[in-house]
């Protein structure tokens, strides 16, 4: 296919410049994927996906256009093409224009493809069943949640002369397992490489929280000190990455918005790092989409902004230099990993006089990008610490608080690092368990 | 679409048979075409423009009772049998993990044609003038204010058909093309020492141009950006004691979206969506148990024309009516496909859908709203001592069974001896399902719709949804004041 698929990019951009455009570039992604669900310790369904995906760029005389394909054939790419340099001539130049960059000798990302990976494609029901027989070695009722196994290639090639191929495999797992009285607990895994240990230990996670969640008492609202895990904190770090997005800020949908590099934007504590070159995550990719070269930087170092994720035309605009995260709109994340902090869950526990360990959360929504005011709710088990102990489990509750404060407020970071990946997560992450002081929390009023 | 539509009808027909005779007990096959045109621009700038075609088919069968879907966009008959084949298999392995095989309800099936017209054709507006009018919006909103200024305006056009046909082994076959137009924008609007205010909205219908002079966008910008802009110079604290409050159409149609809308979604109540979108705090065996008071009427409804949810047949085939979901305050229906309508033993009232070829159809709403009451808002307001009128939101969540929710306002008004006075910062209403319904004291008498994206399913589905409502009034709630 990697012949096949390099034709098909590198003929689009040859095309588009007989149509008369200045720039082109085109992806072209060949995908094999298989997601089984499970619902009530049982499949519910048995996912494939067979698809080719074409995404294009053109530039006439600054203006910009993006094109997105799941091609029948090359003909209808053509053809909206020939409709869209008519509609280019009208178009006023965007101020995000900058010239695509030229090719720059890109180094191969090795390890990228598990065969067992491509194999287990064929064939998904023996991971389901291992993973409900793990659950099951707790005093659980049921367990729910997804194993998504995949195959991908891509090409891209540009006017300004790259021509690159990669294909990668991945994998994700997330599963929920429930107990009566109202116990649920929820873990995930993520990697590029095949671990059917990861699977059973996601199972066995969850399961384990399910069973230590049931009987959930009340809570009062209030200030407290609040031990994340991997999962909430992950949703909410994965927050503020795409709010490094040079794009994002230039839009107004970023807290980062008057901020700079060297900027003091959260505790010494902390660092966080773009790491499109950590071969375990399943993002991982040794270019991006302008064929630049990808590379391992930290976006934030002892809670100093240190950098904003650009492409060349972000880059351009604010005086930058590409960071290797195109997206030829808007840059992105790659995957995201934390630095290690010196604490096991049981001393970062130990260290809370009054607080509260949250294990997962979802619907995470802010009020004001700006300024960063979010709310989020928690699911799964909540427990309620006391003098360095966990006392009780406790019934949902809601943050509702500024992220700021929460990344200035770190207090403590785990020294056990996890592979994060699911609904609420969806760039792969790895990182701790983390300690926040004095984080606000509410619950209904009627 | 016609030669086109012809060699895709072939093709589905040949998938659902196909299937059939290589052991599919149910076969379904859905040609899926998504294409749609943008134009992006921030602060009048236009930063690009897009184009998109999602074209497949989307195959799904039951064998021995497990289910298998795939999905491919090389619609050639030796891809479409390779896709065949391959739900086939993954199907017939997952069956020896299933403890109760998965069967569809009988229903009564549709073999029709159907599609929405553009009043007003997408290309009776240049391309010209659709970007012009993206930099008229931000010249009208940047004028329409002095002391604040308006940082961002960032604002995506879209203009979209969505084409399908539909076979199934039971005997449905619907082909259909629904146009529709949406527009999202985000507004900043920052004042020095006041700090900022954001807002952002989505428009969306079925239909054409005709709807961009309904929406008359820039008087809306325009009257937001001042609005927006007294809030930031102006706005107090929200009482701290329990008030009588107002809520708006738009947070009311959000809220029976989340609190009505998804816990009614059969498979979400069966567990099909337990790692995912959730549980639901309604548990089978519920229907006639109280949820709220007489005020609390809840439909879904896809049949309502020009609207963003809006379609006749199912992607089962089943015809679509609307759903009481809750009936003056007791759990009435549920929305059901055809397999959770079978476990439930009641027929399917039509809520599957699908996003795109990529996705299986699953239980969604289409178009939920408070059936209106008798009020008109300064009849809601008249009695009120001291209370809130909330009339739009920003900040909004609910937990995953659908019971605790909270949204902050974003327009939002002191009510003072029966009249509105001057803007309250950021109250956050935060209640119970149960809570909302049961304290519904009297309902206004006109309802809006709003329009949005609505996830679920793994990988998830954004489809497009209306929610709405008429401005409703609860008695005695305590605010919270958001963090801000």
């Amino acid at each position: 296919m990697n012949e096949e698929l390099l034709r098909i990019s590198e003929g689009i951009v040859k095309r588009a410049s007989i149509e008369g455009f200045n720039e082109s570039a085109a992806l072209s992604i060949n995908t094999r994927r298989t997601m089984l669900k499970i619902a009530n310790s049982e499949p519910s369904i048995t996912q494939h996906w067979s698809s080719l995906n074409v995404v294009v760029y053109l530039a006439k005389d600054r203006r910009i256009i993006i094109m997105e394909f799941h091609p029948r054939d090359e003909s209808e790419i053509y053809k909206s093409m020939a409709d869209l340099l008519k509609v280019a001539a009208k178009v006023m130049e965007s101020p995000l224009y900058a010239p695509l960059p030229e090719p720059v000798e890109v180094r191969p990302l090795e390890g990228l493809v598990d065969r067992e990976i491509v194999e287990r494609l064929e064939e998904p029901s023996t991971l389901a069943e291992a993973a409900i027989e793990a659950a099951h070695r707790e005093k659980i009722d049921s367990i729910a949640g997804t194993i998504d196994l995949w195959y991908r290639e891509k090409a891209l090639s540009t006017s300004s002369g790259v021509s690159l191929y990669e294909d990668s495999t991945g994998f994700q797992a997330y599963l929920r397992a429930f107990a009566e009285p109202s116990g649920s607990g929820q873990w995930s895994t993520c990697s590029t490489r095949f671990n059917l240990r990861s699977i059973e230990g996601t199972a066995l996670t969850a399961a384990k929280y399910a069973v230590e969640s049931r009987y959930r008492e009340k809570v009062e609202v209030g200030k407290y000190d609040v031990i994340m895990s991997p999962m909430v904190f992950g949703n909410l770090l994965e927050l503020t990455m795409r709010m490094a997005s040079a794009f994002n800020v230039l839009m107004g949908l970023s807290m980062f918005m008057g901020k700079k590099p060297g900027d003091k934007i959260a505790s010494d504590k902390l660092r966080v790092f773009d790491e499109p070159r950590n071969t375990e995550l399943p993002r991982a990719t040794s270019f991006d989409d302008e064929g630049v070269p990808t590379y391992n930087k930290a976006v934030i170092d002892g809670g100093v902004l240190k950098t904003l994720l650009h492409n060349s035309k972000t880059a351009s605009k604010m005086g930058a230099v590409t960071t290797g995260n195109a997206g030829w709109i808007s840059p992105a994340p790659w995957n995201i990993t934390v630095g290690l902090g010196d604490y096991s869950l049981d001393e970062m526990i130990s260290e809370v006089r009054r607080g509260i360990l949250i294990t997962n959360n979802w619907y995470t929504r802010l009020q004001n990008y700006v300024e960063g005011v979010f709310s989020t709710v928690s699911r799964d088990a909540v427990f309620l610490i006391e003098d360095g102990k966990v006392v009780k489990s406790i019934e949902k509750i809601r943050i509702a608080d500024r992220l700021p404060s929460i990344l200035n407020n770190i207090e403590a970071l785990g020294k056990d690092l996890y592979n994060i990946m699911w609904w609420e997560v969806t760039i792969p992450s790895k990182l701790p368990y983390v300690l926040i002081k004095d984080v606000n929390v509410t619950k209904p009023t009627i | 679409m016609a030669l086109r539509g012809d060699l895709m009808e072939d093709l589905v027909l040949y998938a659902v048979d196909y299937a059939r005779s290589a052991g599919a007990t149910y076969a379904e096959a859905r040609y899926h075409r998504n294409s749609l045109r943008s134009i992006i621009s921030n602060n009048g700038s236009i930063l690009g423009v897009g184009s998109e075609v999602v074209e497949g088919m989307g195959i799904r069968v039951i064998v021995g009772g497990a289910l298998g879907f795939s999905a491919t966009n090389r619609l050639e008959r030796s891809s479409i049998k390779a896709a065949v084949d391959r739900a086939i298999s993954q199907a017939r392995s997952a069956f020896r993990l299933m403890k109760h095989p998965i069967e569809l309800a009988e229903s009564k099936l549709g073999r029709a044609k159907y599609s929405v017209l553009e009043a007003k054709h997408f290309d009776s507006l240049s391309f010209e003038e659709k970007a012009c009018f993206h930099t008229d919006l931000w010249k009208a909103t940047s004028r329409s204010i002095s002391e604040a200024k308006a940082s961002a305006l960032f604002i995506e056009y879209t203009e979209s058909f969505e084409e399908k046909i539909v076979a199934n082994s039971d005997g449905a076959f619907i082909e259909s093309k629904v146009p529709r137009i949406a527009l999202f924008y985000n507004l900043v609007i920052t004042h020095p020492q006041k700090g900022s205010i954001q807002r952002w909205e989505m428009l969306g219908a079925s239909g054409g141009l005709e709807w961009l002079d309904k929406w008359r966008l820039i008087n809306r910008l325009e009257e937001d950006a001042k609005t927006y802009e007294k809030i930031l110079l102006t706005a107090i604290e929200p009482p701290k004691d329990a008030v009588d409050l107002v809520i708006g159409s738009e947070i009311v149609g959000l809220m029976v979206h989340e609190s009505c809308g998804h816990p009614s979604e059969a498979d979400r109540i069966l567990g099909r969506e337990a790692a995912q979108a959730g549980k639901s705090f309604i548990k089978r065996g519920m229907i006639g148990e109280r949820i709220g008071n007489e005020n609390a009427t809840v439909i879904d409804d896809p049949s309502i024309p020009g609207s963003y949810g809006f379609y006749l047949y199912d992607d089962e085939g089943v015809p679509a009516k609307p759903r009481y979901l809750y009936k003056e305050g007791v759990i009435n229906e549920h929305l059901h496909n055809r397999w959770t309508a079978k476990v439930y033993g009641v027929e399917s009232n039509a809520a599957a859908r699908s996003m795109d070829y990529k996705s299986e159809p699953i239980v969604r709403m289409a178009n939920t709203y408070l059936k209106p009451g008798n009020y008109r808002l300064e009849e809601l307001i008249e009695d009120i001592e001291l209370g809130v009128y909330m009339k739009s939101y920003m900040e909004w969540n609910i937990d995953d069974e659908r019971w605790s929710q909270r949204y902050v306002g974003l327009e939002a008004y002191l009510i003072e001896r029966g009249e509105i006075k001057g803007f309250v910062k950021n109250p956050a209403l935060e209640i119970t399902t149960g809570g909302f319904y049961s304290n519904i004291d009297a309902v206004g008498r006109e309802v809006k719709f709003y329009a949005g994206t609505c996830g679920k399913g793994e990988p998830p589905q954004g489809v497009p949804v209306w929610f709405g409502g008429p401005d409703v009034k609860l008695r005695k709630v305590r605010l919270g004041v958001s963090i801000a």
